[in-house]
């Protein structure tokens, strides 16, 4: 009998170790279970988890994913969801410990999103499906736990942003006119991966009235030339996540990714007469780029939104009725976050 | 259930954090001001250094730079600093 003063959830609340949500209690019966879902060894070290570089062991990893209330077939996704947010380029360092909004989104593609019952339709965003919000969530207590980065100490993001509860969707491949985010990436459309993606919360952009791809895409630069602020320039990679319906106008005029890239890249430029801080704005360019430029009232030269096209990101998910799309800015300082992406070593086939 | 038995889903012996010994003085120290390279930074510790150099009689001070706020201070930097200087001051700016 669990007397009052020992709640298991009172009792991992007081250990600082949940999310503010109430976590399911990591015994080792649910913990051992969860770690033969890898088929891994409860001791291998998957990653270093920064700030603190804790060791993410599978049986680590294993833990939080209980408490996050994981089945135990997903592990196989929220290791690789470690293995990407803890690869150099995406900085989890300065992702965890910055002022900024961010929170790492995770990004399903492949077979897994099938297998695993990952919503990548109406609501991915959204709650109602445990494998989203689970893995998500798992992944957000393995940042804090492990990697130190806990909201009360080490996390000093000035507001941060719903999402730091739990943040994964996945791709709607079967609406995607175009080749899904992981096979360009260069991995084959039957193997499960997962994306790290530094990410503000998705902005909604609403069009229901353009029929013709560059009409829509205008529509969405619009949404993309305010991140961070209007005159905010050289960002790094950011996301547009496109609806079905969105994406079927589009691809219907004919238009592959690296068309809109091209389109948008060029699109969102702007004259550095149009940048100047305390012109329309206190913010604009910082001193060391305005210092290069004699007469920048006049001065026409085009200063790039994002620093190359390959910066812009595209996945489709969603609903299939809706003309919305959501751009959602990445974290983009001096090195930047670069989204990564991690293929899913399952023991089990079709996953 | 017991609560005894609940696995720790935190890494308990990740980098002990254990503070250095506060130095008594700063007179004849070498003191290095680490600019973290985040806008201002610089006008900050101008300040510090001018204020140090008013308040105490350090041996010297050391301006250093990490190449970007946004990562750890390389390797090769941290060694350097820990090498060479009595005390760091760290600055954010902004």
């Amino acid at each position: 009998m669990v007397l009052p003063e020992q709640d298991p959830f009172e009792t991992l609340f007081e250990r600082g170790v949940t999310d503010g949500l109430p976590v399911v209690p990591p015994t080792r019966e649910r913990v051992a279970a969860m770690v033969a879902g890898s088929g891994r060894e409860a001791g291998e070290l998957v990653a270093l988890v920064p700030p603190n570089f804790g060791r993410a062991t599978v049986e680590k990893i294993a833990v939080n994913a209980v408490m996050a209330g994981c089945r135990a077939e997903y592990l196989p996704v929220v290791i690789a969801g470690v293995e990407a947010m803890c690869d150099d380029a995406f900085d989890l360092h300065g992702v965890s410990a910055t002022t900024n909004f961010h929170s790492p989104l995770f990004i399903v593609n492949g077979p897994a999103r099938k297998t695993l019952d990952i919503n990548c339709a109406a609501g991915a965003f959204g709650p109602g499906w445990r494998a989203n919000a689970t893995i998500g969530r798992a992944l957000r207590l393995i940042v804090a736990n492990v990697g130190g980065a806990s909201a009360r100490t080490m996390s000093m993001s000035t507001m941060a942003h719903p999402g730091r509860y739990t943040y994964c969707i996945g791709e709607h491949e079967e609406e995607s006119p175009w080749d899904s985010l992981a096979v360009e990436h260069g991995f084959a459309p039957d193997e499960s991966t997962v994306a790290a993606f530094a990410a503000e919360a998705p902005h909604g952009v609403y069009d229901h009235r353009s029929l013709r791809a560059k009409d829509l895409l205008i529509t969405i630069s619009r949404s993309l030339e305010v991140i961070s602020h209007h005159k905010s320039t050289h960002h790094g990679d950011t996301l547009v996540v496109f609806s079905p319906e969105h994406a079927r106008t589009i691809a219907g005029d004919g238009w592959s990714k690296a068309d809109m890239r091209d389109f948008l890249w060029h699109r969102l430029r702007k004259p550095v007469s149009e940048l100047i801080p305390g012109l329309d704005g206190g913010d604009g360019l910082p001193a060391h780029v305005m210092a290069k430029f004699q007469h920048p009232e006049t001065d026409a030269t085009l200063i790039p939104k994002f620093r190359e096209p390959g910066n812009l990101k595209f996945v489709v998910a969603g609903g299939t009725a809706g003309r919305f799309s959501a751009v959602i800015p990445g974290w983009t300082f001096p090195k930047m976050s670069r989204l990564v992406i991690k293929k899913v070593q399952s023991p089990r086939e079709g996953l | 259930m017991t609560t005894e038995e609940f696995l720790d889903p935190t890494d308990s012996v990740a980098v002990p954090r254990k503070t250095a010994a506060r130095l008594a003085t700063l007179d004849g120290k070498v003191i290095t001001l680490l600019d973290i390279s985040k806008a201002k930074g610089d006008h900050l510790l101008d300040r510090v250094e001018e204020l140090l150099r008013e308040r105490a009689k350090p041996k010297a001070i050391v301006r250093k730079k990490k190449p970007t706020f946004a990562r750890p201070a390389p390797e090769d930097l941290r060694a350097e600093i820990l090498k060479t200087s009595d005390a760091v001051i760290e600055a954010l700016a902004d």
